[in-house]
């Protein structure tokens, strides 16, 4: 089965007045539908840089993404923007919704980039909220009166409402406790169990075990777990993650 | 993104920065407000001028003649056939006397008129009935007073005094009608036919002013300079004196002298509106810039959830239009109240300037300025919001979702 993401030889190469960050030195990747992945790695690894890339708000300086086999690079602006509307979804580590808008307006946010018919919207967005189990009598709240789970699983509705191929997730359990945390991961769980695709950014190995697979990455490079433990092996100096 | 979506974002954005947008669109409202109050006077004024006389007197035409030599009547006949692009022409005599009722004195100005004087200057008669033709066939001793002239002689201007008598000079005058007075005069005025004014109070059928109503066919843009040469030959006058020779005030002239004399009030005016409207429209920059830098990680979040540039500076475009607008709403509103607060000010002292009539002075409001209002408003928010709108659209997502 065709892969959702399928990244080859990716290289990014940062330009700043300090000079040349090489935050990704060849990295391949595939992730199929249905899976549950979970990227970790240390603090400056290139986790984000890489997560970037995937949620195609950045280029690669070389090598070739393919979202469902569609070649990103290929595309303009407008096309790129049209694929983050329709076939990806985001979830943040700061949650970023717009905070004097309801819980049902947040949600509907990126409905109205993907020219979904008006009165699907509340529809969509009140499906999209049940699967986050966040109980109707907050929907007419302000999203800055939520807690900081609920506004995670608010932004996980957020991610969902437009049925992505893939949902990115950023350290989307950073600012929470580890209960609440583990609450929003069930949440991820349950997706996935339901079909979706999920890409979960992590440097905390407790949250890695929540995924189907996790590869790690180190100094802008990918491996596997089995690498990972071979490394560690090789040299018990190093920890793992930080 | 959807034209309603915009609108919904524009609407909830404002409402977000309520206080703060107010003070900013301050300078397009007193911009607006100076440009509808301007606008109003001025149509108000011609309004009141043109409207007030009726169409009738757009073409009327006053003729002065400034000649070394005495008229007479035979001109005056001679005249009419002279020029046929007057449908009715006619000739008046100046004179003052004192004026004596039962009761009451007082010194009025005496008007000789020919029976055809109402066609021209559309008098409107409260009582009575005009001087006929045998009046002024037989230099009858009848007059009509105006309301002013009723008011001083018999005390009240709605007393019925037709069939009463006065005494002018040395005569006594029957009372034949009552003429409604545009003016409040010091005394009154008091219409007689021509031939006894001749006979009586002036002591000579020369005449020195003619009115004319011109035909419905003629051009009045030409008729001033048709009507000068064409006096010019009847009385011979040299080719390079007729201009000093004759006044001829048509209604269009008397609205060209207005429009000069308005042109003064005009351009302060538009300077003061538009350096309002330029110091607003910089306001309203600087609110759209400090907008953007505010929203930077909100405008980062909707590009990675979908949003075009073009979404973005649409955004951000409508929203310093809509600012705009609602600034031009809001100085529309107090240019009209503004107008009809200064219309009632100086309204009296302006019409009475400019014309004889006591009447009202109304602001007008006119569909165009408000279009043509509303036109500025959006240029300005467009222009001055498009440099804002271009850096938020051109802003990173990745960048501004981390901004702090
Ligand atoms: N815009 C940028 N310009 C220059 N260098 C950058 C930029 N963004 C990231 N980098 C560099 O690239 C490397 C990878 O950064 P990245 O943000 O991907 O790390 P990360 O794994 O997400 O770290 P963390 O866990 O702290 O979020 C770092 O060395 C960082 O300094
Ligand atoms: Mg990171």
């Amino acid at each position: 089965m065709l892969p959702v993401i399928d990244i080859k030889k990716v290289h990014r190469i940062y330009e700043s007045a300090a000079g040349y960050t090489h935050a990704l030195k060849g990295v391949s990747l595939q992730v199929q539908r249905g899976e549950f992945l979970c990227i970790m790695g240390p603090s400056g690894s290139g986790k984000s840089t890489l997560m970037n890339i995937l949620g195609c708000l950045d280029t690669p300086t070389s090598g070739t993404f393919l979202l469902e086999g569609v070649d990103v690079s290929q595309l303009t602006d407008d096309e790129l923007a049209e694929l983050r509307a329709t076939r990806l979804g985001f979830v943040f580590q700061s949650f970023n919704l717009l905070p004097r808008a309801t819980v049902l307006r947040n949600v509907m946010l990126p409905l109205i980039y993907s020219d979904c018919p008006v009165p699907e919207r509340e529809v969509r967005a009140v499906k999209a909220l049940a699967s986050v189990s966040l109980p109707a009598d907050y929907y007419d709240h302000r999203s800055n009166e939520l807690s900081g789970g609920q506004m995670q699983r608010v932004a996980i509705a957020r991610a969902l409402v437009n049925d992505p191929a893939v949902i990115l997730a950023d350290e989307p359990t950073g600012n929470l406790d580890s209960a609440t945390g583990e609450m929003v991961l069930k949440t991820f769980r349950r997706l996935r169990d339901a079909g979706k695709t999920i890409v979960l950014i992590t440097h905390d190995p407790e949250v890695s075990e929540w995924a189907d697979r996790t590869v790690h990455i180190r100094d802008g490079k990918l491996f596997t777990d089995e690498q990972e433990r071979a490394l560690v092996a090789a040299h018990p100096g190093t920890r793992s993650h930080t | 993104m959807k034209a309603r979506d915009l609108l919904y974002e524009t609407a909830s954005a404002l409402d977000a920065n309520r206080g703060r947008s107010l003070l900013t669109i301050l300078g397009i409202v007193i911009g607006i407000g100076a440009v509808i109050a301007m606008t109003a006077l001025i149509s108000g004024i011609k309004q009141s001028l043109v409207g007030d006389l009726g169409l009738d007197q757009a073409r009327m035409v006053e003729m002065y003649l400034l000649l070394d030599r005495q008229t007479s009547f035979d001109d005056y006949n001679n005249l009419v056939d002279y020029m046929p692009e007057y449908e009715t022409l006619t000739i008046m005599a100046y004179g003052s006397g004192k004026a004596t009722s039962a009761t009451k004195s007082v010194d009025v100005s005496v008007l000789g008129v020919l029976p055809n004087y109402p066609d021209v200057m559309g008098t409107k008669l409260t009582q009575g009935a005009f001087i006929t033709p045998e009046d002024e066939e037989a230099g009858s001793l009848v007059v009509l007073l105006d309301q002013s002239a009723v008011r001083n002689l018999f005390g009240n201007q709605n007393e019925s005094v037709v069939g009463k008598s006065v005494q002018v000079g040395d005569a006594t005058y029957a009372i034949i009608g009552v003429v409604e007075s545009s003016a409040s005069r010091e005394g009154g005025r008091i219409y007689m036919p021509y031939s006894t004014c001749a006979a009586r109070i002036t002591g000579t059928w020369s005449f020195d002013s003619m009115s004319g109503l011109a035909a419905s066919d003629v051009d009045m843009s030409t008729i001033e300079k048709t009507t000068k040469s064409k006096l010019g030959a009847y009385f011979g006058i040299k080719e390079e004196d007729v201009e000093d020779s004759f006044y001829v005030y048509t209604m269009q002239s008397m609205l060209d002298e207005l429009n000069a004399t308005m042109a003064a009030f005009q351009i302060l005016m538009t300077s003061v509106a538009g350096i309002s409207l330029l110091v607003g429209g910089i306001g309203i920059m600087n609110m759209m810039l400090t907008n953007v830098t505010e929203r930077i990680r909100e405008i980062g979040l909707r590009k990675a959830l979908g949003a075009r540039s073009s979404d973005i500076t649409k955004q951000f475009l409508l929203e310093s239009v809509c600012l705009c607008i609602s600034g031009g709403i809001i100085g529309i509103i107090f240019g009209y109240l503004g107008a009809y607060a200064l219309a009632g000010l100086a309204g009296s002292s302006i019409t009475q300037a400019i014309s004889t009539g006591e009447t009202k002075l109304v602001p007008v409001i006119d569909i165009r300025a408000v279009a043509f209002a509303a036109g500025i408003c959006i240029l300005i928010g467009a222009v001055f919001g498009y440099y804002p709108a271009r850096q938020a659209a051109k802003l990173d997502p990745v960048e501004s979702l981390h901004y702090q």
